[in-house]
């Protein structure tokens, strides 16, 4: 009994330290790192290319197939307003979902899987709206600042009008 | 719980589609089909919803189905006439019975007295035709309704005899009683010591039914009148014939030996069975009723049930002894010897009737036939030989059941979209096969082309489940139109045609609620009252006429009236009224008529309950247009509208032609195309705005640059650009101008809603051979978007 109590014990402190951390997956546009919760991404592949689609904004790239389903590309560097990301086949397509969709992120490069602590994730200072926006928080890791993407924001307002 | 719930669930399913059933079965009713046929359509439907409503306790649907019921056997039978008023009483009940079902479902509770005008009309029409004399079973009350199960098996006592009698009668009438070789005849007369001792005459027949072919009789003929009866006396006794080759006196007396002193046995010997040296093996290995005497006295419950293994067990015995005894005795019979005598049996034994044994076993008689032919023998003599008619009924039923079966919907699309990316698939290969490789690879080019027919089959074949006749949608309209036109006072004849059209299941069930609205709009707005009517020098009942026909790629509906058609004049004061039409412009007849689809568009001068609430036909318009479908309406003053809603066949496959716009595939809808044309050969005209038209054939036509519109920097030679001139909503004509034709294809829809949204101009996308998006043209979303922008 003792021993399972141990256990018990153990399990408790492992999973608060689960709960506690968060796994990210780093990519960079530029010289800055960026990163979104593990959990949410689904594939990461090579830029291949994506059909443009009409009538929206600049940062949506197109549309590409994913195994039969038409999933959108989102172009983050152009979604912060840096301009169109030209794309090589060195660029990635970060693939995650957002609620019940799935989106493509064209990012420069995948850098780096990271563990970090959620105490350790700070607010954005206000300042610019597009920081604000665009990010739910920023974490240290390595010295290196890490924008925590906000997925939802990055999609929304694709439309030309909107 | 749950199990229950699936249960209820399958149960509604069913209701929906009985009460679909009831409805269409009452349209032909109604105009005239009164044949036995649709009756009994009827009967079963409201015998199986009230079947599953006593099984799950909905005690108010049970009590009036089963009052509709006992109407509907009355007519059946000719009891009652199917006159107008009964119809009209049906139809009215039918409406009851989907409310009853609709609360079931909903849990709501309706009016305790809600339906009962109507039962007790089915109850008067049942009593008036029957005289009266036995009314309690025509308004028998609902709680002393049982669901018609006899358990024939449980059933002790000394009525056992009629019924073995009438089993014997029904399982044994086809070969006559003669007297036979082998044939014995029994008198059983039991004392009241045998019951008194727990015995049970049924089981003792049941094991000399083991033995041969029976048949019992029971004797009455001491049974006194009721005021001489003693409960406990015994008045019946039995005459049991028993006709079997192999059976000897000592194995009649076996089987009552457990009751030997307690009973009166003569048994006799008739015809020349003498003739029929039993071999010495069959007798011998005759001791396999033993099992079953021996625990006679034991717990009549576990009797019943060893019985019926006996039964089974011992039937199959008699035609393979190695077999069922050998769990059982205590005795193994000879091997070698067995089988050979079995056969021998059947050959020699001219008088053995059991007529199903025989039916097994004449084609090889060495085979041995399976286990279940020889248990369902005994199940089927005691099973209850006359059935209610219901009953009957419902199992007919069921037999048509086993023709289809319920498939997850969900299932069936999964499989619908795995062969759309198959067809996709395989036409990538083709694609790939150029001349060279064609050349080389022959046999290679056979097996793609075997390939291309056979995935094309598996298409047709795949949507050919999905599809459904439109009948489904079609059939719930009469009852619409009758309640409108109680509403209303309008006299209203509702005409269908082609209702067998099959579409996929997909496009039929978005097109329930866009033909309810469109016929309830003919039935409120486009027929005249019958006063007006007959003013106009028409005929005082409208007609409503809805078609379906198949042309081409699509699917037509057509809702027609012969009412008054749209007032203009009133359409479009409204219009402008409402901002939908800006003062200056000055539409056509045909455009006026098309304003009824703008949101929040409404004539009528009152707000009825029926229709005119501003939704509707607006509505009618986004749903037929999220299916990729279009409406036209045409009106003619005072003879009448003419509304045409234009299908796909499928949802799930589109034939299309492949464009270039810039750089980008696209694909336009085959079925929207009308011709493409060379640029270099179009006749452009300029407009004031600064756009083009093109003229074809003294039509002017609007011209949509695809390129421009959507952004596209097009590299393409003016020149060596083409006109695709496109059909839209209403046969208004658009051209778009596209850099390039690749050409034909089929290919599968996907939403781009899915993980994106809507795109203005793009109907959805599609995935091509070479695996990369194309995109759908929009042919009515364009234009409609390029006339708001003109209004504006």
């Amino acid at each position: 009994m003792e021993a399972l109590g141990l256990r018990d014990d153990m399990g408790d402190k492992s999973a608060i330290a689960a709960q506690n951390s968060l796994q990210l997956i780093a990519f960079s546009i530029g010289e800055q790192t960026y990163g979104v919760e593990i959990t949410t991404v689904r594939e990461i592949r090579a830029w291949d290319g994506a059909t443009p689609l009409p009538n929206t904004r600049e940062f949506v790239r197109g549309v590409i197939n994913l195994r039969g389903t038409i999933v959108p590309i989102f172009d983050l560097r152009a979604r912060f307003g840096d301009g169109k990301t030209s794309p090589t086949k060195n660029h990635v397509v970060v693939v995650m979902s957002v609620g019940d969709k799935w989106v493509g992120i064209l990012v420069d490069a995948v850098s780096d899987i990271l563990t970090v602590s959620k105490d350790d994730i700070h607010v954005v200072p206000e300042g610019n709206s597009v920081d604000t926006e665009l990010l739910n928080g920023i974490v240290t890791h390595d010295g290196r600042m890490v924008g925590l993407i906000d997925l939802h924001a990055v999609v929304s307002g694709a439309k030309m009008d909107a | 719980m749950s199990d229950l719930d699936d249960f209820k669930a399958t149960y509604f399913d069913e209701c929906s589609e009985l009460l679909n059933e009831l409805e269409e079965q009452f349209s032909a009713i109604e105009a005239g089909e009164r044949d036995a046929d649709r009756l009994n359509a009827v009967f079963r439907a409201i015998h199986s919803v009230k079947g599953g409503a006593g099984a799950f306790g909905f005690s108010a649907l049970v009590g009036f189905a089963h009052a509709y019921e006992t109407l509907l056997d009355y007519v059946r039978d000719g009891r009652i006439e199917m006159s107008d008023d009964v119809v009209t009483l049906c139809i009215r009940a039918n409406d009851i019975v989907a409310d009853h079902v609709k609360a079931a479902q909903t849990g709501e509770a309706l009016p305790a007295d809600y339906g009962m005008e109507e039962k007790d009309r089915f109850d008067a029409l049942a009593r008036g035709e029957r005289g009266g004399s036995d009314d309690d079973e025509g308004g028998e009350p609902m709680d002393a309704f049982d669901i018609e199960f006899v358990p024939v098996m449980v059933k002790l006592g000394g009525d056992e005899a009629e019924a073995d009698e009438a089993e014997a009668d029904d399982a044994f009438d086809a070969p006559p009683m003669q007297v036979e070789p082998g044939h014995w005849e029994i008198r059983f007369t039991p004392h009241r010591a045998l019951y008194a001792r727990a015995n049970d005459p049924l089981l003792l027949f049941r094991e000399l039914a083991v033995l041969g072919d029976m048949h019992v009789r029971a004797v009455l003929e001491e049974m006194p009148s009721l005021a001489e009866f003693e409960p406990f006396a015994v008045y019946c006794s039995w005459e049991i014939t028993l006709v079997s080759p192999s059976v000897t006196e000592a194995m009649i007396r076996e089987v009552f030996e457990f009751v030997d002193g307690d009973c009166d046995i003569a048994i006799a010997q008739l015809g020349a069975a003498a003739g029929f040296d039993i071999p010495e093996p069959v007798v011998a290995a005759k001791p396999a009723p033993k099992p079953v005497v021996l625990t006679a006295d034991s717990d009549p419950a576990d009797l019943l049930a060893l019985a019926d293994d006996e039964v089974a067990n011992l039937l199959d015995f008699s035609r393979d002894s190695d077999v069922a005894v050998v769990p059982k005795a205590d005795f193994t019979p000879e091997p070698e010897l067995a089988p050979v005598t079995v056969q021998d049996t059947f050959e020699e034994a001219p008088g053995l009737s059991f007529a199903e044994l025989a039916e097994t076993i004449a084609p090889s008689p060495v085979a041995k036939p399976p286990v279940q032919t020889a248990a369902v023998t005994p199940l089927r003599a005691a099973a209850p030989a006359a059935s209610s008619d219901g009953e009957e009924s419902s199992g007919g039923s069921r037999n048509v059941g086993v023709q289809s079966i319920r498939v997850d919907l969900d299932k069936v699309d999964r499989v619908v979209n795995m062969v759309g990316e198959l067809v996709i698939t395989q036409s990538m290969l083709t694609q790939q096969m150029d001349e060279t490789l064609r050349a080389r690879y022959t046999e290679l080019v056979r097996g793609l082309e075997v390939l291309a027919q056979t995935t094309r089959g598996l298409q047709d074949s795949v949507m050919a489940i999905r599809a459904q006749p439109v009948k489904s949608v079609f059939s719930r309209m009469p009852r619409l139109v009758r309640e409108l036109a109680t509403k209303t006072g309008k006299k209203i004849k509702l005409e269908t045609i082609g209702e067998n059209t099959e579409i996929d299941k997909t496009v039929i069930e978005q097109l329930s609620d866009p033909l309810t609205h469109m016929v309830r709009n003919s039935a409120d707005h486009g027929i005249e009252t019958p006063d007006k009517r007959l003013a106009r020098g028409k005929s005082e009942i409208g007609t409503i006429r809805l078609s379906a026909e198949q042309a081409g790629g699509n699917i037509l509906i057509i809702v027609e009236d012969d009412g008054g058609g749209i007032n203009r004049e009133r359409v479009l004061q409204v219009a402008r009224d409402k901002g939908v039409v800006a003062p200056d412009v000055n539409p056509t007849d045909e455009q006026i008529d098309q304003l009824i689809f703008a949101p929040g568009f409404s004539t009528a001068s009152e707000v009825s309950d029926i229709s005119g609430r501003g939704v509707g036909m607006d509505v009618v318009l986004s749903n037929i247009k999220k299916i990729g479908g279009s409406v036209h309406v045409r009106s003619w003053t005072g003879k009448g509208t003419r509304m045409t809603l234009r299908l796909p066949l499928t949802l799930a496959v589109l034939d299309v032609m492949l464009v270039k716009v810039g750089v980008s595939p696209y694909v336009v809808p085959l079925s929207s195309i009308v011709e493409t044309i060379q640029c270099s050969r179009a006749a452009f005209e300029r407009v004031p705005s600064g756009g083009q038209v093109l003229q074809v054939r003294g039509e002017y036509v609007q011209v949509i640059d695809l390129a421009q519109r959507f952004d596209m920097p097009s590299e393409t030679d003016p020149e060596n650009r083409f006109v695709v001139l496109c059909e839209a909503e209403g046969s208004a004509k658009v051209a778009l101008i596209v850099d390039g034709i690749i050409g034909q294809q089929q290919v599968v829809i996907k939403s781009l809603e899915e993980n994106f949204e809507r795109v203005d101009g793009i109907a959805g996308g599609t995935i091509l051979g070479d695996g990369n998006v194309a995109l759908i043209v929009d042919v009515q979303g364009l234009k409609t978007t390029m006339v708001h922008k003109n209004a504006a």
